[in-house]
C-alpha cells in the first residue's frame, strides 16, 4: 500500500485520453463514469485541450494509492515529494 | 453478472418518431455486439437496390462493445451504410462498414444507452440530431447549413456540453459531393466513400451525443486485472515514447519508401515533405479516449501564406504523397488543403487531389479540353488546384463532374479509371497505398476483396515492411487457428512467397470486424501489442462468456460474410474485386524501376499470380472461386440460411 497525500496536476501533459476519469469511477463504483468520478475535465472548445481537475471535496485520494494516478501515462498527473500542506496542486 | 443488454435507438428523420428496443441476447453473441451486429440489423433492414441518397437509405452507428472503458485503445465507432461511390460502370454501389475513433462520441454513446443508432427518412429541412440519454431531438439546423465542420463542432460543444460527441459534414456533405466524409470530434475522420453526402442527402449536418450513465462489463475484476495487464505490456514498447511525441506523424521512415510515387528522388522528397517538416508542424499529439498511443494531431503552419493556420487530425502522409504526384514542393499549401478539408467542406482529399492531378495531367496531354471544362484552364499548378477543390466542393461546373467520381469522368469523357498512375482505383475509390512500392502485402489485397475499398481498422504486423516471420506467425497464432490452417498460410509457393497473402488476408478482415466490433484499434495490433488472444481475454470479461480467440475470429467470420451477402445482393462478385491494373505497370522513378513485388520481395508478381492469390483467398473463405462469393454451404455452416435466396 503506498501511501501518496497528495496530487499534481499538469494540464500541459494531458492529452485528453480520461483514463483518469475511467479509473476513478470504477474504483468507487465498478462502472466506468466520468460522472462519477472525483475527476472533471476541462475541454477549451477552441484548441481541443483538455485538463484534469479533481474535486478536493470528494477525493479520498484512494486511501494512499490514486486509481487516477496509476491510470494517467502521459505525465499529468503525478505525485512528488512529500507535500502536506496541499493534497491537489495544479502546476 | 450477465452481459449488459445493450439497445438499439432508430430515429426517423421523416416524421420524428424514435424507437428503442433490446438487442436480442441471441444476436449479440452471435455478431459480437457492436458493428457486428450493426452489419446484421442492415442487412435485415436496409432495402437492396435503393439509391444512396434516397430516404430509404439507412446509416448504423454501433460503438464497440469496449468504448467507454478503461482498456487501452478502445475508443472506436463504426457505422455501415450503403455509400454512395459509383463503384462500377453499371452504376453499383457497395455497402460498407467505416470505423473511426475520437475522443467523446463511442463514450457517449454508450453512455446515453445507444449502442446501435439507426437512422433513416430525410428531414424536411437541416437539422441536428441531438441525444442526451433517452432524451433524442431533432434540433433545426438551418443557421448551421453552409457552415465549416469546425465552427459547428465549436457551437454544439457550447450548446450541448463539454462531454459531447460530434459527428459533423462539411459544405461537400451537404452538396452531395460522393467523395464526402464527417468528421467526428473535430480530430478524427470517418466515411471515405460518402458518408458525409449520405447525412447530407438526409438533411442531417450533425449528431451531437451526451450521457450520464455508466458502461459496465460482466466481470469487473476480471476485466480489471486483464486490461492493467495490457496496459502494463504496451507501456513497456520501446517505441513509445517516440510514438507519443508525434503520434501519426511518426513513421517517415518506413513511409518514405512504401508510399513513394516515383516522381521526385526520395532524398528531395525527404527534404520537402520530411520528419523535419513534421516536427516543425506537429502542436499537439491528441490521446482518443482511454488511449495510451496518442496519435491524432493538432498542427500550426508556420511561414508562407498560410501562417498561423490551425488544423486537427493527421495531414502529413496525404499531403506528402499528393504533393509530390501535383509537384507541389511547399508542403504548408497541401496542408492547407487538408486543414480546410478536415476543418470546413469535409471532402476526401486523397480522392480529390488524385482526381486533380489525373485531369489536369489528361487536360495537359489533350485528352480533355477547354470545351470539356467549361472554359477552365487546368493547368499544373496550384492556383488550378485549388480552384478545381473548390468547385468540386460546390458542385460548380466541371466540379460537379467530378463530385461524382471516378466513373463519373469515365462517362463523360472516356477517362478510365485504371488509367490512373498511382496506388490503382478499385470499386471507385482510389487505394491510398500503391502496392508497387509497398509491396503486396495483405492490406493490399484487402483493398480490393473487402466489399468498401479502404483499410477500415484492418492493420496488423505485416502492414510494416519485412517483418520476419516469426512476428507474422506471432500474430497469426494469437487468432487461434488449427494447426493446418496456420501451416496452409506458412506454405511457400511460387506465386506467393514465404507465406501466403491470400489465405492470410481472410483471416485478417474477420479479425478485423472483431476489432472494430469490440471498437480495438487497429494501431495496437499493427505494433504487434496486442493479439487475438488478449481480445477473446476482454471480451469474455465484458460480457460473461467464455469463448476462444478461434472462436472470436469463427464470429468475425460470419460478419464477413453477412457484409459480402448484402453486397452479393447488390450485384457485386467476382469481377467487381478487380486487381488495379496501375500495380502491373513498372512505375519507372529516378531511383530506378519499381515493380509489384510480393512480401519478402523475392519476386515481381504478375496478374497470373495475384489471382491465384485472390483463388486462394476465396477458397480459404470457402467461397465459389469463380464468383467469389459465399456458397451455400457456408452459409448454412455459420447459420446464415436466411441469405441463400441472395444467392
Amino acid at each position: 500500500m503506498k501511501n501518496i497525500d497528495h496530487l499534481i496536476i499538469s494540464p500541459i501533459k494531458c492529452r485528453g485520453c480520461r483514463s483518469c476519469q475511467l479509473a476513478c469511477s470504477f474504483i468507487k463504483t465498478e462502472e466506468f463514469n466520468p460522472a462519477k468520478s472525483m475527476i472533471r475535465m476541462e475541454r477549451d472548445v477552441e484548441t481541443g485541450h483538455t485538463a484534469p481537475m479533481i474535486l478536493p471535496l470528494g477525493c479520498d485520494l484512494c486511501n494512499g494509492d490514486p486509481a487516477c494516478l496509476k491510470a494517467c501515462t502521459y505525465g499529468a498527473l503525478s505525485s512528488g515529494p512529500e507535500r502536506s500542506d496541499y493534497r491537489v496542486l495544479v502546476q | 453478472m450477465a452481459r449488459p443488454r445493450s439497445w438499439i435507438v432508430t430515429v426517423d428523420l421523416s416524421t420524428g418518431k424514435v424507437d428503442r428496443e433490446p438487442v436480442d441476447e441471441q444476436v449479440n453473441s452471435t455478431f459480437l455486439g457492436g458493428s457486428g451486429v450493426g452489419w446484421k440489423l442492415v442487412a435485415d433492414r436496409l432495402k437492396p437496390g435503393i439509391d444512396p441518397f434516397s430516404e430509404e437509405n439507412l446509416i448504423c452507428v454501433n460503438p464497440g462493445i469496449l468504448a467507454g472503458t478503461l482498456t487501452p485503445g478502445t475508443p472506436k465507432t463504426s457505422v455501415v451504410t450503403k455509400f454512395p461511390t459509383i463503384a462500377s460502370d453499371d452504376g453499383k454501389h457497395y455497402i460498407g462498414s467505416c470505423t473511426t475513433g475520437g475522443r467523446y462520441l463511442g463514450v457517449a454513446l454508450r453512455r446515453a444507452g445507444c449502442e446501435h443508432l439507426f437512422i433513416k427518412g430525410k428531414a424536411d429541412s437541416p437539422v441536428y440530431l441531438a441525444i442526451k440519454d433517452d432524451k433524442v431531438e431533432l434540433v433545426d439546423a438551418r443557421d448551421f447549413w453552409g457552415k465549416g465542420i469546425e465552427a459547428v463542432n465549436n457551437e454544439l460543444v457550447c450548446r450541448e456540453g463539454p462531454e459531447s460527441g460530434v459527428v459533423v459534414i462539411g459544405t461537400a456533405g451537404e452538396n452531395l459531393v460522393r467523395q464526402a466524409l464527417t468528421i467526428v470530434d473535430k480530430t478524427n475522420s470517418l466515411g471515405r466513400g460518402g458518408l458525409g453526402a449520405v447525412m447530407g442527402s438526409k438533411n442531417l449536418k450533425a449528431i451531437v451525443v451526451n450521457g450520464s450513465g455508466g458502461v459496465k462489463v460482466a466481470q469487473p475484476s476480471e476485466f480489471m486485472n486483464v486490461s492493467e495487464e495490457l496496459r502494463q505490456r504496451i507501456l513497456k514498447w520501446p517505441k513509445r515514447a517516440h510514438w507519443i511525441e508525434l503520434g501519426l506523424a511518426a513513421g517517415w521512415d518506413t513511409f518514405k519508401h512504401t508510399q513513394y510515387p516515383g516522381i521526385w528522388p526520395k532524398d528531395e522528397w525527404d527534404k520537402l515533405y520530411g520528419e523535419k517538416t513534421r516536427m516543425e508542424t506537429v502542436e499537439e499529439v491528441i490521446a482518443d479516449n482511454s488511449c495510451i498511443l496518442a496519435c491524432r494531431l493538432k498542427w500550426k503552419i508556420k511561414g508562407g501564406e498560410y501562417d498561423g493556420e490551425i488544423g486537427f487530425g493527421s495531414p502529413f502522409s496525404k499531403s506528402a504523397t499528393s504533393g509530390m504526384l501535383l509537384g507541389v514542393r511547399d508542403f504548408r499549401k497541401m496542408i492547407h488543403i487538408v486543414a480546410d478539408a478536415n476543418s470546413n467542406t469535409g471532402i476526401d482529399f486523397y480522392t480529390t487531389t488524385r482526381m486533380i492531378d489525373f485531369v489536369t495531367k489528361m487536360y495537359e496531354i489533350g485528352r480533355l479540353s477547354k470545351e470539356d471544362t467549361g472554359g477552365l484552364e487546368l493547368t499544373r499548378e496550384y492556383k488550378t488546384y485549388l480552384k478545381l477543390y473548390e468547385m468540386t466542393v460546390n458542385r460548380e461546373g466541371f466540379g460537379d463532374v467530378m463530385a461524382d467520381g471516378w466513373y463519373r469522368l469515365k462517362k463523360e469523357y472516356g477517362l478510365e479509371p485504371q488509367e490512373y498512375w498511382y496506388a490503382g482505383i478499385c470499386k471507385g475509390v482510389d487505394f491510398i497505398y500503391d502496392a508497387r512500392p509497398s509491396n503486396f502485402h495483405p492490406l493490399m489485397m484487402s483493398f480490393f476483396t473487402r466489399p468498401r475499398p479502404h483499410h477500415g481498422g484492418s492493420h496488423t504486423r505485416t502492414n510494416s515492411r519485412n517483418k520476419t516471420l516469426e512476428e507474422i506467425r506471432e500474430q497469426v497464432e494469437g487468432w487461434g487457428l488449427s494447426e493446418e490452417t496456420v501451416r496452409n498460410i506458412f506454405t511457400e509457393a511460387p506465386y506467393t512467397g514465404k507465406f501466403n497473402v491470400g489465405r492470410y488476408t481472410r483471416y485478417m478482415e474477420d479479425m478485423m470486424r472483431v476489432k472494430n466490433s469490440i471498437g480495438l484499434c487497429s494501431i495496437y495490433s499493427y505494433q504487434g501489442l496486442l493479439f487475438g488472444n488478449d481480445q477473446a481475454r476482454l471480451y469474455n470479461a465484458a460480457t460473461g462468456e467464455n469463448v476462444s480467440a478461434g472462436e472470436l475470429v469463427a464470429r468475425g467470420e460470419r460478419i464477413s460474410n453477412v457484409a459480402k451477402m448484402i453486397n452479393v445482393r447488390e450485384g457485386f462478385s467476382r469481377d467487381d474485386d478487380r486487381v488495379p491494373e496501375v500495380w502491373f505497370r513498372p512505375m519507372d522513378s529516378p531511383e530506378g524501376r519499381i515493380e509489384m513485388q510480393d512480401y519478402y520481395q523475392t519476386k515481381v508478381l504478375t496478374k497470373e499470380d495475384v489471382n491465384r492469390l485472390l483463388d486462394d483467398y476465396y477458397e480459404e473463405r470457402g467461397w465459389e472461386i469463380e464468383k467469389g462469393i459465399p456458397t451455400q454451404k457456408k452459409l448454412k455452416e455459420l447459420g446464415l440460411a436466411e441469405y441463400l435466396k441472395d444467392l
